[in-house]
């Protein structure tokens, strides 16, 4: 039973992790209508910028600041920089583009992606980058009931995100900007007609899709401890994959359906095969998405005649 | 050239202006080429495309050039049967690479050694109809969840088919689809008696084959059958409403298009002799996605031509450093050519340009020879041209990169800017863009050739988002 | 209007006659070099071909590669003083852009002979054009079995095969590790699972339980996979190639408090990044950091390029092998060519070699008496030799 526990106890935090990811794309989608493939790579960034961080202040053997102030300093920084650097990416590749057949941005988004990813490794080098969680975060600090552990950086992960998606969720509901972004996601030219500053309005949900992507990373980089320019791809196409599964453009949508992949993937490894997993987690996934086209928390499309 | 820079017009869209033929075309000898050029048929211009890329390995083209060719021609086959899916039914697919491999799987395991203790031999004209089929029949299971699914929908269930499929041949029955190490050996394929062993023969064969499907892709586009995809992409509500089965008219662009791709996959095992899971993975995928919508979904021709576009400039160009120089500087040069409007303006850009990088480079050895040690690292004239114009210090790696932060943020900024400070700062960047390249990027061509791509996708959609031969169409809200 | 027109005229017809000028000028170039070389053996001009996975999924292996692929070159030259230049050409460990770069290395006259590539799939998919450009090709990390069976009369490598390294290192868990149950974890790459299917028949013969799991190289998540490990199970086998999972299942090892030790191969040489205490790692090459021998090489590279695994030090060794021959060749007062280069590399002897062990090549291609070495890992995460017994 503990197996089983310990199971889940691993799915959530990296459902947890994935949902994070899934959010700024799902909030992107929301806004814009764009699939935007260079999610994941933002997600790298900020794995990147942490590790810098952890550098500058010492290594991950001798930190000269208080760990908590370490933390906070790496989410607020790669938040801050990924969000600037989403910003950018929207107002250089995507704004040109949003009258254009949907199809178009994808390209952009793949280019972006391209960009990124040589990018991080011409300026970084190709070599993995160690985050070396366990130097300051030591591994026996955490909370462990039976012969379940959960180490800190995992109650981390799972804190941080359930903060973050509530507060999201939040400002989508009940903030005036969260007002002006639902308008702007039901129908743009009629927002623009209201007098709503769209360009600003997408620009601020850019900023924060991207900014939970960076922070994503971070919590990537300390839960996982290796980083590379490579791990964007695979992040993005969980985020992908999250979204759409949760229902795309639905926030609620996004956390579950990252949690469900998270935690599938976890049992079908420690049950059936580690082998198959991708290939039965696939499967449940078609299965959900047969069962609920429209994603499980996502609304019916309207078809407009 | 006026033509594009207004955006979709209130109450007009294009299929009512060219049926009124109130087309404008680009002002004088431009215009009267344009219209002699539509005054062609399809049905010629194919024929001269055809002789054009048979007659083109008589120009001289080595084993290199040829390999490029063969890999831009599979490319272009697949983007032709993606158009199919994608372009004319509006079915985003995003594992279509699937069925590239279902065409090369199946004809590997049906013409080598694999199966069995000699293995099946069966001849090509055997095998490629089957894999065809079989892969049709796929695209048939595969078409069945859009039904229920639409738009991204069914993106995202096509995309976990087409990741199952590497899962699949990665790690299930290794005995008999090879696990990781593939499935090596594979006949060749043979026509009439005659095998294609070398490089030449299958490149006049796929040329000969890229032509013929598109021929029959044409005959579907102006047939009932077209009309119908066209018709369930535009407003599927209209089109049931008009009698037409959307749903028998969605499975058929499944099983069109899954058909082609099983051809290419086919003669792409023939011609590597091996396939492995790694070469159905989701990079070809972009690769293909990237060459249909740069030339422009929805048209046969334009879906070739982005295809031919990425891949020679990708699998080719890039390759090599040299050439990678000119790709950078002549796209450089054409941008400038086309963005900056009054021509006194472009000559004084220009003009700045050049004083300011030799006033640069004095200024540079002057302060230190050190400073200048490094040639610029491009080989041939070009070095040699700007050898006294570029700074390239001996050890740059570190200035490399903030040079090439600096030149990003740089050209992010001149997005933003008037035009006033767009033109003061144009030379500036001109010369950091020179220095960067020189400095750090011709010395790791692997990442420039990522960094190009890119760069070059990015551009190019900015620039023509509907394709380089693509109609643009008027997207309604929904 | 026409003003633009005309400056485009110029400017695209200078770039067209550039082009075909530069395009003659490299072949008289390349021609031009090698009659040089007959007329003066004393620069001995050639290139070298690199063909490795510099980007893409395994970059970090590639670009240490090619790192010091370049470091050899630059060292031979100065030692023998020869003018080879190396050309690099990327596959990102896909079969099919390997063909398109060995086309790209072997219409290129100037090349005469090549290191890489890297994957064992990459050999299979380039065997044949490289035998049939008479190019000799010498691999730094392709170990699959099938590939030294004379299916490819040009390839050789610098190192040990599956077939020989699995049972070896399997025997030495058997003897002296005594797991009752054992887990072995491939990542579904060839190497991998070319070493698992040598290894596991061993372990089933002496009784032990074996559970054969499976990870994608892109999964960098292993709790799920830890918390699969029993009481029971004392060792754990990872043959893989990123070191760095390793590292992460080691510490999800540690964080669920399970017991058993990793046994890996040469993947996970990597002294910067897989630390874990108590650890094997059986690898071909040697610590190159801890042999006085390779003292320069070492402190060149370090300064150069950082921390370094396993995956460089034979690679430099194939380029050396490439380097000499060239030099022979050379000494010996002929024209380096693409034949001669292939007969002077059959004919490798070398007493000593960064890999601490003499290099020769058999009938077939195969590295002639290739060396284990095994490491076991302490608590300050320095790799101890342990002797061969």
């Amino acid at each position: 039973m503990s197996f089983f526990f310990q199971e889940l106890v691993n799915g959530i935090t990296t459902g947890a992790l994935y949902s994070l990811v899934a959010l700024g794309f799902s909030m992107v989608y929301g806004v814009l209508k764009l699939l935007n493939f260079a999610h994941g790579d933002l997600y790298m960034v900020g794995a990147y910028i942490g590790f810098f961080v952890i550098q500058w202040f010492g290594g991950a053997a001798h930190i000269t600041i208080p760990v908590p102030l370490l933390l906070l300093t790496m989410f607020v920084l790669a938040g801050g920089l990924v969000g600037g650097l989403g910003v950018a990416m929207e107002r250089f590749a995507y704004r040109p583009l949003r009258d254009a057949p949907r199809i178009a941005p994808l390209i952009t988004a793949i280019g972006i992606s391209f960009f990124l990813e040589s990018s991080a490794l011409l300026l970084f080098g190709a070599q993995y980058r160690v985050y070396n969680t366990a130097e300051f975060i030591s591994l026996s600090s955490g909370i462990q009931i039976g012969s379940v552990t959960i180490d800190s950086v995992q109650i981390m992960v799972l804190v941080l995100g359930l903060v973050l998606m509530t507060a999201l969720q939040l400002l989508v509901n009940r903030t005036r900007l969260g007002r002006k972004m639902r308008a702007v996601a039901a129908d743009r030219e009629a927002a623009e007609m209201l007098g709503i500053n769209v360009n600003r309005v997408i620009a601020s949900t850019f900023f924060l899709g991207s900014a939970l992507a960076g922070i994503a990373g971070v919590m990537g980089g300390l839960l996982f401890n290796q980083v590379t320019a490579t791990i964007g791809f695979i992040a993005g196409l969980k985020a992908f994959t999250a979204a759409v599964v949760g229902g795309i453009g639905s926030i609620p949508g996004a956390m579950l359906g990252g949690l469900l992949i998270g935690v599938a993937e976890s049992m079908v490894t420690g049950y059936i095969s580690s082998t198959y997993t991708n290939l039965i987690v696939f499967g449940l996934l078609i299965v959900v998405m047969l069962i609920r086209p429209s994603g499980l928390l996502g609304q019916a499309q309207l078809q407009k005649v | 050239m006026s033509v594009d820079s207004q955006g979709p017009q209130v109450g007009t869209d294009e299929w009512v202006a060219r049926q009124g033929q109130r087309r404008e075309y680009l002002p004088s000898w431009l215009g009267r080429a344009q219209q002699a050029g539509e005054r062609i048929g399809w049905w010629p211009k194919l024929a001269i495309a055809c002789l054009a890329g048979l007659a083109l390995p008589l120009f001289g083209l080595g084993g290199f050039q040829l390999q490029v060719g063969i890999d831009a021609l599979v490319i272009a086959l697949l983007a032709v049967g993606l158009n199919v899916v994608v372009g004319w039914a509006g079915l985003l697919d995003l594992g279509f690479i699937a069925f590239f491999g279902v065409g090369a799987y199946g004809f590997a395991l049906l013409s080598s050694p694999q199966i069995g203790s000699a293995g099946i031999h069966l001849p090509t004209w055997l095998s490629v109809p089957i894999v065809m089929i079989a892969a049709a029949l796929l695209g048939l299971a595969v078409g069945l969840p859009s039904r229920r699914l639409i738009g991204d929908y069914l993106a995202i269930v096509t995309l976990f088919l087409g990741e199952a499929f590497v899962e699949f041949t990665n790690n299930v029955a290794p005995s008999v689809l090879g696990g990781p190490n593939g499935i090596t050996t594979i006949d060749p394929i043979s026509i009439f008696g005659y095998q294609l062993t070398t490089n030449a023969s299958y490149y006049y064969l796929l040329v000969i084959v890229v032509v013929a499907v598109m021929a029959v892709l044409r005959l579907l586009e102006t047939s009932r059958t077209g009309r119908a995809w066209r018709a369930v992409r535009e407003d599927p509500l209209a089109a049931a409403a008009m009698t037409i089965p959307v749903n028998r008219v969605r499975l058929s662009a499944f099983a069109c298009g899954a058909m082609v791709a099983a051809l290419a996959g086919a003669i792409y095992a023939a011609q590597q002799t091996s396939v492995f899971p790694t070469d159905f993975d989701t990079p070809i995928l972009i690769l293909i996605y990237a060459g249909l919508i740069l030339g422009g979904s929805g048209s046969i021709a334009g879906a070739v031509t982005g295809a031919l576009v990425v891949m020679v400039i990708y699998d080719g160009l890039l390759r090599s450093s040299t050439e990678a120089g000119y790709l950078f500087y002549g796209l450089i040069l054409l941008t400038l050519l086309v963005k900056l409007r009054p021509w006194r303006r472009l000559a004084l850009v220009l003009a700045a340009t050049v004083a300011l990088g030799f006033a640069a480079h004095a200024i540079a050895a002057a302060i230190s020879a050190s400073a200048v040690a490094g040639g610029p690292q491009s080989g041939g004239w070009i070095g040699d041209a700007l050898r006294y114009w570029v700074v390239v210090p001996a050890n740059a790696q570190t200035l490399g990169n903030w040079g090439f932060v600096v030149l990003i943020c740089l050209l992010i900024t001149l997005v933003q800017v008037s035009s006033r400070w767009r033109t003061i700062l144009l030379p500036p960047t001109l010369c950091l863009a020179s220095f960067v390249w020189e400095t750090r990027l011709v010395t790791e061509p692997a990442i420039t050739r990522q960094l190009m791509i890119g760069a070059i996708l990015i551009v190019m959609m900015n620039a023509r988002p509907q394709g380089l031969l693509g109609q643009r169409r008027v997207e309604t809200a929904t | 209007m026409k003003g633009r027109l005309v400056i485009a005229a110029a400017a695209v017809g200078s770039l067209a006659v550039a082009a075909c000028s530069s395009s003659s000028n490299s072949s008289t170039a390349a021609s031009g070099g090698t009659s040089s070389a007959a007329a003066a053996t004393k620069s001995c001009v050639a290139s070298v071909g690199f063909e490795g996975p510099i980007t893409g999924p395994v970059a970090p292996l590639g670009t240490e590669q090619l790192h010091f692929a370049q470091l050899a070159v630059a060292m031979d030259n100065l030692a023998n003083k020869t003018k080879i230049t190396l050309v690099q050409g990327d596959t990102q460990l896909q079969p099919a852009q390997a063909t398109t770069v060995t086309q790209q290395f072997v219409s290129n006259p100037a090349i005469l002979a090549v290191v890489g590539p890297a994957g064992s799939q990459e050999v299979e998919a380039v065997g044949g054009p490289m035998a049939r450009a008479g190019m000799a090709f010498i691999s730094g990390s392709a170990t699959a079995v099938a590939l030294t069976t004379g299916k490819y009369p040009t390839f050789f490598r610098v190192v040990s095969k599956d077939s020989v390294q699995g049972p070896q290192d399997a025997n030495y868990i058997v003897k002296n590790l005594h797991p009752k149950a054992l887990m072995i974890v491939d990542d579904q790459e060839a190497y991998s699972t070319g070493l698992v299917s040598a290894m596991v028949p061993v372990f089933q013969a002496a009784g032990i339980k074996v559970d054969h799991e499976s990870v994608s190289q892109k999964v960098t998540d292993f709790s799920a996979l830890v918390a699969k490990v029993t009481p029971e199970t004392s060792v754990v086998v990872l043959p893989w190639q990123v070191a760095a999972n390793a590292q992460q299942f080691g510490r999800d090892l540690a964080q669920e408090h399970k017991n058993a030790v990793i046994f890996g191969t040469d993947g996970l040489f990597s002294p910067g990044t897989f630390t874990i205490n108590g650890s094997y790692v059986s690898s071909f090459g040697p610590d190159i950091t801890a042999m006085p021998a390779d003292a320069a090489i070492a402190r060149a590279a370090t300064q150069k390029f950082g921390s370094f695994g396993t995956f460089g030090p034979p690679v430099f060794a194939a380029t050396h092998v490439i380097d000499e021959a060239i030099a022979s060749v050379c000494k010996a007062g002929q024209t380096p060519s693409r034949s001669n280069v292939l007969a002077a590399i059959k004919n490798t002897n070398e007493p000593a070699s960064i890999l601490g062990q003499p290099i020769s090549f058999d009938s077939h291609g195969d590295l002639n008496g290739g060396k284990f070495f095994l490491f076991k890992i302490n608590s300050s995460g320095k790799y101890q030799l342990i002797p061969s017994s």
